[in-house]
């Protein structure tokens, strides 16, 4: 099994009386490419201030390449590229300053791979960022956070801003730098680009992990979408146990069944069924259930 | 230190100096060349009414009545409203950016993202602060010398005087200066730190003023910053004050400490 890039264990945060994260554990593989999905105020951005040692945990443990993130958050920080999810920067700076004052800091040569990532992501170095609309400063946020070509990268909200192209280039740098060993924790709400990126996912609700797994796991978690329509006119059956109705009208049931779909099977054959569709939820949905209901939806 | 920080640090204080140093320098020339023609007037009691006079001492801190002079009105230059507040208002204005500011500007996400220690990050910005500070410091100085060019040599201070009067200056720069930083390192609102400096500094000056009109101020007078600058004195003896500027060195070091390890300790949060 891989080592975990960034692990925490029971990481709780609280601002006071006001709950931050609670009880959060992730252990994320090196070279993976991991969504932190949740809503505003979920708690997503107080795990990442927690992972770039703005914050101390309250209480439980927070490491990166295992160095914990408050003592030792200048050694993490080194191997870290982030991005915070409203990014400002100093109005004065432009990309050319900014790629070597960010480099003079690190001690690296960060001009010429910078200048490579902004023409990739379509990015003029002399502007200054006074200057810039909010998804050009994205972009050299962005450029600034990956031209140190760092180990890990943590993401929140990258995508905020960017037109739907550059959001494709930025999925095919994330995809390159993970197949090459590095590891992405990738903070959004957006669950579309979620969906098209991330090998694994944890949802938090209400600052706790509600689900922490693959996209095919947490989908067969979910189970399975099930319509029924039945003859019209035929006696409607007693719904079986294991079959959930969210929806029903005389000829029509919609539900939903965890587990093996043989039982569903062996019921619709002695079943006066006129059509039926089984499918497995999307993304959008699983989601949706996550945060509809109080206890784990799936 | 880290040469990158301080250069980010310079690239916000020196535009701010540069407006203060100039203006420093011009105010203190003006003072310096102007004050030494009415010279007799201002510390000839037979020119000033009582009331006046009272004034006077309260703004020099002490009682002028043995004093020449030439020591009179160049120590009021020195300790002129004008120049005093100008003075702290460039510490207050440079101190108070990290992280305060920089909470507010949205920055210090950033900021603090980049792999190096707070207290690093901190002792940076000291130092480039320090190198603006000496600029600005230093062109009160220079403009006191420019000025004083065009006066009669006879009128002229001792120089070697006005340097240690300089240095005093200084050390009470740096006093308010680390007070900003140690506002600014709890603080997450720019308009607080700053708030607490203007009343502090101002309630010094007014405690100041106070002390040689008012009984009960006597009392308390030694919590003002401004009682351990007394440029009269310096002018009179030409002795280094250094019980002023080991108060003030102490209270400088205590306040910066202070500040770095609140800054090293607390939570960032911008939300």
């Amino acid at each position: 099994m891989p080592a975990a890039a960034i692990q925490t264990e029971h990481l709780t945060r609280r601002y006071g009386a006001r709950r931050g994260v609670e009880n959060v554990s992730i252990s994320i593989p090196e070279g993976s490419l991991y969504g932190f999905l949740g809503p505003n105020g979920a708690g997503k951005t107080t795990t990442i201030r927690v992972l770039l040692g703005f914050l101390r945990a309250t209480s439980g443990s927070a490491l990166i390449l295992g160095h914990d993130c408050w003592r030792r958050g200048h050694t993490v920080r080194a191997q870290v590229g982030a991005i915070p999810g409203d990014l400002r920067l100093w109005p004065w700076m432009t990309g050319l300053s900014a790629l070597r004052l960010f480099g003079r800091i690190r001690g690296l040569d960060l001009l010429s791979r910078g200048r490579q990532l902004a023409d990739e992501l379509e990015l003029d170095l002399n502007v200054r960022v006074r200057a810039m609309s909010r998804g050009t400063r994205q972009k050299l946020g962005l450029i600034l956070a990956l031209a140190h070509n760092p180990c890990i990268l943590i993401l929140d909200e990258p995508t905020t801003g960017l037109d739907p192209l550059i959001q494709d280039r930025l999925r095919a740098i994330l995809k390159r730098l993970t197949s090459a060993g590095h590891t992405v924790f990738f903070s959004s709400h957006t669950l579309a680009e979620v969906e098209a990126i991330c090998d694994r996912v944890a949802i938090v609700r209400q600052g706790r992990i509600v689900a922490d797994s693959t996209l095919a796991d947490l989908q067969r978690q979910a189970g399975h979408e099930v319509t029924i329509s039945f003859k019209p006119g035929a006696p409607l059956p007693t719904p079986p146990d294991f079959l959930t109705i969210d929806e029903s009208s005389p000829h029509f049931w919609k539900g939903r069944i965890c587990g093996d779909v043989a039982p569903l099977l062996s019921f619709l054959a002695a079943a006066p069924v006129d059509d039926v569709t089984i499918s497995r939820p999307d993304l959008e949905a699983l989601f949706r259930r996550f945060y509809e209901s109080p206890e784990q939806g799936a | 230190m880290n040469l990158g920080l301080i250069q980010r640090a310079l690239r916000e204080i020196v535009p701010v100096s540069l407006v203060f140093g100039p203006l420093l320098a011009a105010i203190a020339a003006l003072l310096g060349f102007a004050l030494p023609r009415i010279a007799n007037r201002i510390a000839n009691p037979s020119f000033l009414p009582p009331a006046a006079r009272q004034l006077r001492d309260s703004l020099l801190g002490i009682d002028t009545t043995s004093a020449n002079p030439s020591d009179i009105v160049f120590a009021l230059a020195w300790s002129h409203p004008v120049i005093l507040i100008l003075v702290f208002a460039h510490a207050t204005i440079t101190c108070t950016r990290v992280p305060a500011a920089e909470i507010e500007r949205g920055t210090i996400d950033v900021l603090f993202a980049l792999p190096v220690t707070r207290l690093r990050l901190f002792v940076s910005e000291t130092a480039a602060w320090f190198m603006c500070a000496a600029c600005v410091i230093g062109c009160v100085y220079a403009g006191s010398f420019i000025g004083t060019r065009f006066i009669s040599p006879n009128l002229r201070p001792d120089f070697s005087r006005l340097f240690v009067i300089l240095v005093n200056l200084a050390a009470m720069y740096c006093a308010v200066g680390c007070l900003a930083l140690a506002a600014c390192a709890c603080s997450d609102r720019r308009g607080r730190a700053v708030i607490l400096v203007v009343v502090l500094t101002v309630g010094s000056l007014l405690l100041n003023f106070l002390e040689p009109l008012w009984e009960p101020a006597k009392h308390v007078s030694f919590m003002s910053i401004l009682h351990y600058y007394r440029p009269i004195n310096v002018l009179m003896s030409g002795a280094w004050p250094w019980r002023d500027l080991a108060v003030l060195g102490g209270l400088a070091i205590s306040l910066w400490t202070f500040a770095s390890i609140v800054l090293s300790r607390r939570d960032i949060t911008t939300t």
